[in-house]
């Protein structure tokens, strides 16, 4: 069994061979890996740090939001909830519409998903997203009322675009984006080609609400994407080129009061 | 063969069928990407495609060819019929029903995750279920591997085991233990997401157990084509075995080093310490030693071959090496691909030359190069070599074959040297279309049409190499010939007993795997609020 211990002990001398230049010379090198001694060196490379960040907090928190979008919020309403959101929703009528379509180039509620209502809703609350008229009618709300516009609202039927039959008619920002500056389409999240948690319904919305938000984001006046994902995307539109995508979603559509 | 004839011909039936249907896709994949098309409409669609052509290429194919070609040595190394046939169609029809159900998930939209479905990212469960299906399936295999040899064992106490089954168990072994990292993966982490029990995901942890299984892999799909370059090419080419040792140390090293090295993949990601990752480094590089050990030994055999044919002189005898016969075109073209492949190999490997081609299309071409290449030309020469013990036809055409590898040698060549060469400008992968028009990138577009090109002189060959099996009865029959494995030059008697068995180094993987992931997988399975929120692809 002598060839058999050999290999045993070769392997370990590898193992430890390795382990030694992995752990204490090539971290030995490096100036912020030996700065607190030998042991706290050997933890920093094995991914264990003494300590995590030196314990100070960091000077300036930046908050966009303070919503968790999870599974729960996506799911329907029951009927009892959407009846109380029905009720609820006689307050919104006058600039949403009686059935969460108007004119008033607000955006339409009607058939948006449920997630979508919550966050905006909290966030107006909470100041995260300004404006004066929503953030006044915002505050009263309780957690169970956005709960239930939100149920009301997205039991609702959908607006919908004309469907689209030839697919050089859509928006190449739509369809493919522009990889060169980062831009991802637009229907990669907001439905088309995937849709993601928190990302609205967005046929048949008023351009004019489209062209005033896109412009938000660019200037960083509307800051309540959690993930700076839809001010890095509109960062780098040109006027034109909002004008183009919020024409194209806002193009004709067939349910509503419009 | 005695009664797995049909088994070991379902196996390679459909992993030749998905095979075909996958080259396709990859061929549209390059087509629709390149310069000579629009960018396509729906990225998606490319994504869904690169998903199924990934999921089976590398889960489906090999594991049927790994298996079906166990079969197939366990009864003509071992010379009686398979044990536990009917287990066996029970591990075929799990793989095939794997193989549909994941078919289909990927194929209604369900299951843009590609072949990697690295989290967050999250598809419909019955991808998951079905690719655990395939390997559910193949663990059956494993088990009659390891019974079959036990029995025989248990027939010829102290015989030395054929290098041809050793092999075999060697492969088998080193799978049943590589795939446990993705099944607890896809089982602990995945499932209960994708079944929609949770919201959010440990993605660093799921990439850690995913690196498990995702290095090794590649060496039980390599295992065939090792198998046939030391028990095959040496007979097929009229000379012998130069070492048949040193074949069963190559296995042996397989097992051990393949395991524990699989943080190689994940140099860049920043929940792995840089210690652990320079340990997987060097124990990646060990990998080199069965590697060269084996290009070796083959091409003393082959130079044994050259000798014994009345080849002379240092380097005269190359001259007379049976150039018409398929097998030495084909080992030698394996061989060309394997250097490139294996060279690239190195550089990825490496801590610090792997930050310059991460990501890049270089590792496409590398993966292409020893995969596609290297490796799957050997699966081909193996369906031709036992097409005549399964189906009884009359031996394969010699030019249809040269022919069929000819053309898969230069088009995986001028496939996959351009993704090497745009790599290491940059080139990202994984992406459904460049923008050509950008003035930085308008100078590579060549380089996507040259691979889109040699793309398609890989499906010509694909073409040809199933019309050659399916045309092959119409030749004629004939009653097979024995079948026989190479034998050594020095054929000794006593096989020293280490190498005789596995107990030492099935041992062994499984310490220095211990050793190498232990503290990686508990720290950051210990570490709290970890999790990310999970991305459900195919949602519209």
């Amino acid at each position: 069994m002598s060839g058999a211990r050999w290999s045993i002990v070769a392997l370990v001398a590898i193992t430890v061979v390795a382990a030694l230049v992995g752990f204490v010379w090539l971290p030995s090198a490096h100036g912020d890996f030996t700065a607190k001694g030998v042991w706290d060196m050997i933890c920093r490379a094995a991914g264990v740090p003494g300590k995590w960040g030196d314990g100070s907090a960091p000077a300036k928190v930046v908050r966009s939001t303070s919503v968790v979008l999870d599974a729960a919020m996506q799911k329907a309403g029951s009927e009892q909830s959407i009846g109380r959101g029905a009720t609820l929703a006689l307050n919104c009528t006058m600039c949403h519409g009686a059935k969460g379509v108007s004119r008033a180039d607000t955006p339409n509620l009607a058939g948006q998903y449920p997630e979508v209502i919550v966050k905006q809703l909290i966030d107006y609350r909470s100041s995260d997203r300004e404006s004066s008229v929503m953030k006044a009618l915002a505050a009263s709300l309780s957690d169970a009322d956005i709960r239930d516009l939100a149920a009301y609202y997205a039991s609702l039927p959908k607006p919908r675009n004309v469907p689209v039959t030839d697919m050089s008619a859509v928006p190449a920002l739509v369809r493919v984006g522009a990889p060169m500056r980062n831009i991802a389409p637009c229907a990669s999240c907001h439905g088309g080609i995937e849709r993601k948690p928190g990302a609205p319904w967005m046929e048949s919305m008023p351009k004019e609400y489209l062209v005033t938000e896109l412009n938000a984001f660019a200037r960083g006046t509307r800051r309540n994407d959690a993930l700076a994902q839809m001010r890095n995307m509109a960062r780098s539109l040109t006027p034109q080129e909002i004008d183009e995508v919020a024409t194209f979603y806002a193009r004709a559509s067939d349910a509503g009061e419009k | 063969m005695f009664v797995a004839r049909r088994l070991v011909l379902a196996h390679f039936w459909v992993a030749f069928i998905g095979f075909a249907a996958a080259i396709l896709l990859g061929e549209w994949q390059m087509y629709v990407r390149s310069p000579l098309h629009a960018w396509v409409d729906n990225p998606v669609h490319y994504y869904r495609s690169v998903t199924t052509h990934g999921t089976v290429m590398a889960y489906v194919l090999p594991t049927l060819v790994a298996m079906g070609f166990g079969y197939a040595i366990t009864e003509l190394a071992l010379k009686r019929p398979l044990i536990g046939l009917r287990w066996a169609w029970a591990g075929f029809w799990l793989v095939l029903a794997g193989t549909l159900v994941a078919g289909g998930t990927m194929a209604s939209g369900r299951a843009t995750v590609l072949y990697t479905f690295y989290p967050p990212m999250i598809a419909h469960a019955l991808y998951y279920i079905g690719v655990v299906l395939v390997v559910v399936g193949s663990w059956i295999w494993v088990a009659l591997m390891s019974i079959n040899l036990r029995a025989w064992k248990k027939d010829n106490p102290g015989a030395a085991v054929p290098l041809a089954m050793f092999g075999n168990v060697a492969g088998a072994y080193l799978w049943a233990w590589t795939s446990v990292g993705a099944a607890v993966e896809i089982l602990v982490l995945i499932m209960p997401v994708a079944l929609g029990f949770k919201d959010t995901i440990d993605a660093g942890l799921a990439r850690v157990f995913f690196s498990w299984t995702l290095h090794a892999i590649v060496y039980f799909w390599l295992m065939p084509t090792y198998i046939a370059f030391y028990t095959l090419v040496p007979r097929a080419i009229g000379g012998r075995l130069y070492s048949d040792t040193m074949g069963r140390v190559a296995f042996v090293l397989f097992l051990v080093f393949s395991m524990p090295i699989g943080i190689h993949h994940l140099f860049a990601d920043p929940q792995v310490g840089a210690g652990f990752k320079f340990v997987h480094a060097l124990m990646t590089a060990m990998v080199s030693v069965p590697t060269l050990l084996t290009v070796f030994t083959i091409v003393a055999s082959v130079e044994i071959a050259a000798r014994l044919r009345g080849g002379k002189g240092t380097f005269g005898w190359v001259k007379a090496l049976p150039w018409d016969n398929p097998w030495m075109l084909a080992v030698t073209l394996s061989f060309v691909m394997l250097g490139f492949g294996g060279a690239g190999g190195i550089i990825n490997m490496s801590y610090q030359l792997n930050e310059s081609v991460h990501n890049t299309q270089w590792v496409t071409g590398h993966f292409h190069l020893i995969f596609g290449g290297a490796i799957v030309s050997m699966y081909f020469m193996i369906a031709y070599e036992l097409w005549p013990q399964l189906t009884g036809c009359a031996p394969l055409s010699a030019r249809a074959i040269r022919l069929q590898v000819w053309l898969w040698f230069i088009g995986m060549m001028v496939l996959s040297m351009p993704w090497h060469y745009v790599g290491l400008l940059g080139q990202p992968r994984r992406m459904a279309y460049y923008d050509y028009s950008a003035p930085a990138l308008q100078a590579q577009a060549w380089t996507v049409t040259m691979s889109a090109a040699g793309g398609a002189i890989l499906v010509v060959s694909a073409a040809i190499f199933i019309w050659i099996l399916a045309t092959a009865r119409r030749r004629g029959t004939e009653a097979a010939l024995p079948f026989t494995f190479s034998v050594a030059a020095h054929p000794s008697a006593r096989v020293a007993a280490p190498l005789n068995g596995f107990a030492l180094w099935v041992g062994m993987m499984i310490a220095l795997t211990v050793v190498n992931y232990g503290f990686p997988i508990a720290q950051l399975a210990s570490l709290k609020e970890t999790s990310v929120p999970a991305i459900r692809m195919g949602v519209r």
